[in-house]
């Protein structure tokens, strides 16, 4: 009689959590303007694209209150430790903002974002308003898994115009140019070059352009397919030293290690005039039109190309950077949830409203037909300039640290510093590096 | 806890907090102490300067960060950066502090209080056994087992929510809860619980008329240490939670440093607005809280 | 381990045992101390057991957990890097050992003196301890920046260093932020320790001529032995727990100058993604604090204070 009456009981209880469990399944419908638990999710970058996602959201959210996104910001270095964690727990967002290559292959190989190609192949729109070499960093294995969303990113070199006066130079077209111009602005008492040192990969971009231009592409290109010794190529080991020789003359700004390209740190060292020169990712420039608005609008802020180095085979118009940052496509997500990312990618991203608001921004959306736009920008010179380096560009090498997987990037990025610091030679750099070659 | 009635009333029986037991030496009787007094000021001096820094840089707009000296007042000092902290969901990191806080700290007591007292009261072989893994416990340096927490904290998809932040709270406040509740509990007279023994209680109605009343202070100390490891944890939110619903303090000024970018003195400014809570607590609660944690460490 | 940490405890159990068996039936339910013990076994010691089994696996965060023998373990042990972790982490316990053990125990002696005015002082000393680490860490950031911070500020070369940024003062520079931030814990503990010395056996000295220096080292400092001991351990053992502190002020850097082994553990386990690997080194961390918890115990002897000093 007792047990009966508990297993009664008992009975009741679980049907009680059952349908509960099935009212919150079932309430998966409008969810108002305000975005749900069940909305399709969304992570950005803070800095210069924040206001161009979140305005591309507002508008989606407005249009679309039956399919709002939540969309939510992270600071590069914080965001990139913890997507992976969040995607790894199967609790990443929708949409997953990312840079291919490396990082890219690991969530493919882990089943974690969908296959796009077939979205694609439906949708010959959004194919074609690509610029092709671009959409080509979203593939794995003849798959496309990711999808461009923003702007070119190469590695330009800035400098301040103002300062280069003071002492009337010209900005360095080859690398003995660029050491000799080192002992003179340590003379007017100015660093000739910022550098976000704590973040790291500010470093890399030195080692990836040098290489370039010793040894060309194809040096690199034999690193990311894993061959035997890739490191130990001369090209490497000639542009570390060159490296060291730069650190070793005082080319970079007191405290450099210490300092967080996360925290605009470095261009601001740029634009208060404590720096000449900067080398960093075409991105800043949205940044520092935001935080130092005179300074980029009186045209003080000048840009050129990495210079050359005497005898080298790279070709001096290849750049580096980032093709584009990119969505994926969570697998984790639900067909609710992924049917929103695809139609936000599809109508909500690069429309001419988010375009405008992109090249508005400072930025150079990674989209065929915007010359017109371009040209109609108060940023017109340096819109024009990046799209020109990135359109004519040989070579455009995805940043390395993206490119490698994550366990050789981290090794290589820490290694690196070392170079900086002077605690390692170049040798012992490539012998390490050569160690991590498959992991 | 409002049952008085069982207590004992002798105040000999009484074990008092250890501060009060004895009288402080009377150093200062002889000549003044120049070194002594040198060397406190100078140490003063060396807490003050990055505090007075803070609140004063936080009170500076960006542009004069950049050009005024960096040690002295703002000439003209502005609210603006908390007010724009404050617009940063700052109410909503302080709220879930605080639940993660009370959620972690106060069943930690609780569990920890009955274990105590059953190790200090009980007998046998299981007991003396748990005692001897919450001890080890205590040597387990925490951050060695993050990486099966985050997993199994994933297997059971609780993953980026306030409680996967409690559990583990909750699990590595216990060993030294335990640990500082039961040497309390070894002071409180036997004859007590013996009186109380006769008189028909049960153990469970001793626990919290007898021993609960009578360790108090070491409660309390337990309570506000436990609290200040929780409330400022940063390992388990850096990597048990995700988005900023589920962003606690001192997480918060983490990402405010790469959100504010350059903005030094409102990352400055949730700096100082992250210590406010507690300061207002130090305020009106100073002598319980020293008297609590010197009792507690120094028994 | 459980030969001698629970002797102390054990003692005055044993002895209450048998005075109660005469009046009491039995004890308190065992049950108890199930709820705690519960909670301890699931999220303390199982992951325990779990780190050292993930050693012993393949798993980059993402994809399945893959048995791979010892090769975890190889990677580790030959990662000079790792070799470097543990000297980092040797160096910073014991520069912070010998910079905050002395501070401490004059400052705890300072002020539980009667003067007004340290009980003044006092007060503020205390404030660094309800600042979170990431708040330290944060300050201290933005004060030393050689470009903005104090050093420029006060417009003396020498505080304009690259404190943050040169690897041969960064280690120092991290010591003493964890003294700023851990001191006042530690005063707090001799400043109790100092209260509890009876006062008469500073009157008899005085009365027997002993001026302050002699009675520092003949009374306050054989008085304060345990919990000397006691803080002591706390300093040695948390000083492999200063994670966030050094994660949020230089993230190990400048190269690998500090990067302490709780730090390498979480670099390689979630931003190289070795999770294997890493519990490896989490393994190793769990060695080195029992280890140092054995040996502290060991030095503080016999006594009831031995089991306070597990307080780590």
């Amino acid at each position: 009689m007792n047990s009966l009456k508990l297993r009664t009981a008992g009975m009741a209880v679980s049907a009680a959590a059952l349908s509960i469990s099935l009212v919150a399944c079932g309430s998966s419908g409008p969810a108002g303007t305000g975005a749900s638990a069940d909305s399709a999710t969304m992570w950005g970058l803070t800095g210069g694209d924040q206001p161009v996602f979140q305005a591309s959201v507002d508008s989606w959210n407005k249009a679309h209150p039956d399919s709002a996104i939540k969309l939510d910001f992270f600071a590069n270095d914080a965001y990139k430790t913890k997507v992976r964690t969040a995607v790894g727990a199967g609790q990443g967002p929708t949409l997953v903002y990312g840079w291919g290559g490396g990082v890219l292959k690991s969530y493919v190989d882990a089943g974690q974002v969908d296959d796009l190609t077939g979205f694609l192949k439906d949708n010959p729109d959004v194919q074609g308003r690509y610029l092709p070499s671009i959409l080509e960093s979203g593939v794995i294995d003849g798959k496309t898994y990711a999808l461009p969303n923003n702007k070119v990113q190469p590695v330009v070199l800035y400098y301040n115009k103002e300062v280069f006066e003071k002492i009337g130079a010209e900005p360095p077209k080859t690398w003995d140019e660029l050491m000799a111009l080192v002992p003179k602005f340590k003379d007017a008492g100015v660093a000739p070059f910022s550098l976000g040192g704590q973040s790291k990969w500010p470093d890399l971009m030195w080692l990836e352009y040098l290489v370039d231009r010793i040894g060309g592409p194809e040096v690199f290109a034999n690193i990311a397919a894993n061959k035997p010794d890739a490191w130990s190529d001369p090209a490497v080991i000639e542009a570390l030293t060159k490296i060291q020789e730069l650190v070793d003359a005082g080319g970079f700004i007191n405290g450099f290690s210490s300092i967080a390209a996360d925290s605009n740190a470095d261009q601001a060292l740029l634009y208060t005039g404590k720096a000449a020169m900067i080398l960093q990712g075409s991105w800043i420039y949205q940044g520092m039109k935001k935080d130092a608005a005179d300074f980029v609008s009186s045209g003080k802020l000048g840009y050129t190309p990495f210079p050359t180095v005497e005898g080298g085979k790279g070709d001096p118009a290849n750049v580096v950077g980032n093709p584009s940052n990119f969505w994926s496509v969570s697998s984790k997500a639900t067909e609710e949830q992924k049917k929103t990312a695809l139609e936000y990618v599809k109508d909500g991203m690069f429309n001419d409203e988010n375009v405008q608001s992109l090249i508005d921004s400072g930025a150079v959306p990674v989209v065929t037909g915007i010359e017109d736009k371009l040209a109609a920008s108060p940023d017109k010179d340096f819109l024009t300039y990046v799209y020109g380096m990135a359109k004519d560009a040989p070579d455009f090498t995805l940043s390395w640290d993206q490119a490698l997987s994550p366990a050789q990037g981290d090794a290589m990025l820490a290694n690196l510093d070392q170079i900086f610091l002077k605690k390692i030679t170049p040798e012992q750099f490539a012998s390490t590096m050569n160690a991590t070659i498959g992991k | 806890m409002a049952s008085t009635t069982q207590l004992p009333t002798t105040p000999a029986a009484l074990p008092q907090p250890v501060t009060t037991r004895r009288r402080p030496p009377k150093l200062g009787r002889s000549r003044p102490n120049f070194l002594g007094g040198l060397g406190g000021w100078l140490w003063l001096a060396i807490i003050i300067v990055p505090v007075y820094y803070v609140v004063i840089t936080s009170l500076k707009n960006q542009a004069g960060f950049f050009t005024s000296n960096p040690m002295l007042p703002p000439a003209e000092p502005t609210l603006d950066n908390y007010k724009l902290v404050l617009e940063n969901d700052f109410a909503k990191y302080f709220t879930n502090s605080l639940i993660v806080t009370v959620g972690s700290v106060v069943p930690a007591l609780f569990v920890a209080f009955m274990a105590a007292y059953a190790i200090v009261r009980g007998k046998g072989k299981f007991l003396s056994w748990t005692n001897n893994v919450f001890l080890l416990g205590l040597a387990i340096p925490l951050h060695a087992t993050i990486i099966p927490i985050y997993w199994m904290i994933t297997k059971a998809h609780m993953y980026d929510t306030l409680l996967a932040l409690i559990l583990p709270s909750i699990a590595f406040a216990i060993p030294v809860s335990v640990l500082i509740l039961s040497n309390f509990m070894r002071d409180v007279p036997n004859e007590l619980f013996e009186s109380m023994r006769l008189d028909g209680c049960s153990d469970w109605a001793m626990m919290w008329r007898l021993a609960l009343p009578m360790t108090k202070p070491a409660v309390i100390t337990v309570g506000i240490y436990n609290a200040l490891h929780v409330w400022n944890g940063f390992l388990f939110p850096l990597i048990l939670t995700q988005s900023p619903d589920t962003r606690v303090l001192p997480l918060s000024l983490w990402t405010f440093q790469g959100e504010f970018s350059v903005n030094i003195p409102a990352v400055l400014a949730s700096v100082v607005l992250a210590t406010l809570p507690l300061l207002v607590i130090y305020v009106v609660a100073r002598r319980q809280l020293l008297s609590g944690l010197t009792a507690g460490f120094s028994k | 381990m459980s030969a001698t940490t629970t002797t102390p405890p054990r003692a005055p159990a044993a002895k209450r045992a048998t005075d109660t068996r005469r009046t009491l039936e039995k004890g308190p339910s065992g049950w108890l101390a199930v709820p705690a013990l519960a909670f301890f076994m699931l999220f303390a010691i199982l992951p325990l057991l779990g780190v050292l089994f993930l050693s012993f696996t393949r798993w980059d965060g993402l994809g399945e957990i893959k048995l791979d023998g010892l090769s975890s373990w190889n990677t580790v042990l030959a990662d000079p890097v790792t070799g470097n972790a543990l000297l980092v982490t040797a160096k910073i316990m014991f520069f912070s050992f010998i910079v905050q053990a002395p501070i401490s125990l004059l400052l705890g002696v300072f002020t539980a003196a009667s003067q007004k005015y340290r009980a003044a002082l006092a007060v503020l000393y205390f404030v660094p301890l309800l600042l979170s680490s990431a708040a330290v860490a944060i300050a201290f950031k933005a004060l030393l920046d050689p470009n903005f911070g104090l050093g420029p500020g006060l417009g003396l070369p020498l505080l304009a260093q690259d404190w943050l940024g040169n690897s041969d003062l960064v280690l120092f520079v991290v010591v003493f932020v964890i003294a700023w931030q851990f001191v006042p814990f530690h005063t707090l503990i001799y400043q109790g320790g100092v209260r509890q010395i009876p006062a008469s056996l500073y009157e008899a000295a005085q009365i027997d001529g002993a001026g302050r220096i002699q009675q520092f080292f003949n009374i306050t400092l054989p008085q304060l032995k345990y919990t000397m001991i006691t803080s002591s351990t706390l300093m040695v053992v948390g000083s492999l727990a200063y994670f966030d502190l050094v994660f949020v002020l230089t993230a190990g850097g400048p190269g690998y100058s500090t990067r302490l082994l709780p730090l390498h553990m979480y670099l390689t386990g979630f931003k190289a993604n070795d999770m294997g690997a890493a519990s490896a080194l989490g393994v190793i961390l769990v060695v080195i604090g029992l280890a140092l918890a054995l040996f502290l115990q060991r030095l503080g002897g016999k006594n009831r204070n031995a089991s306070q000093l597990e307080g780590a």
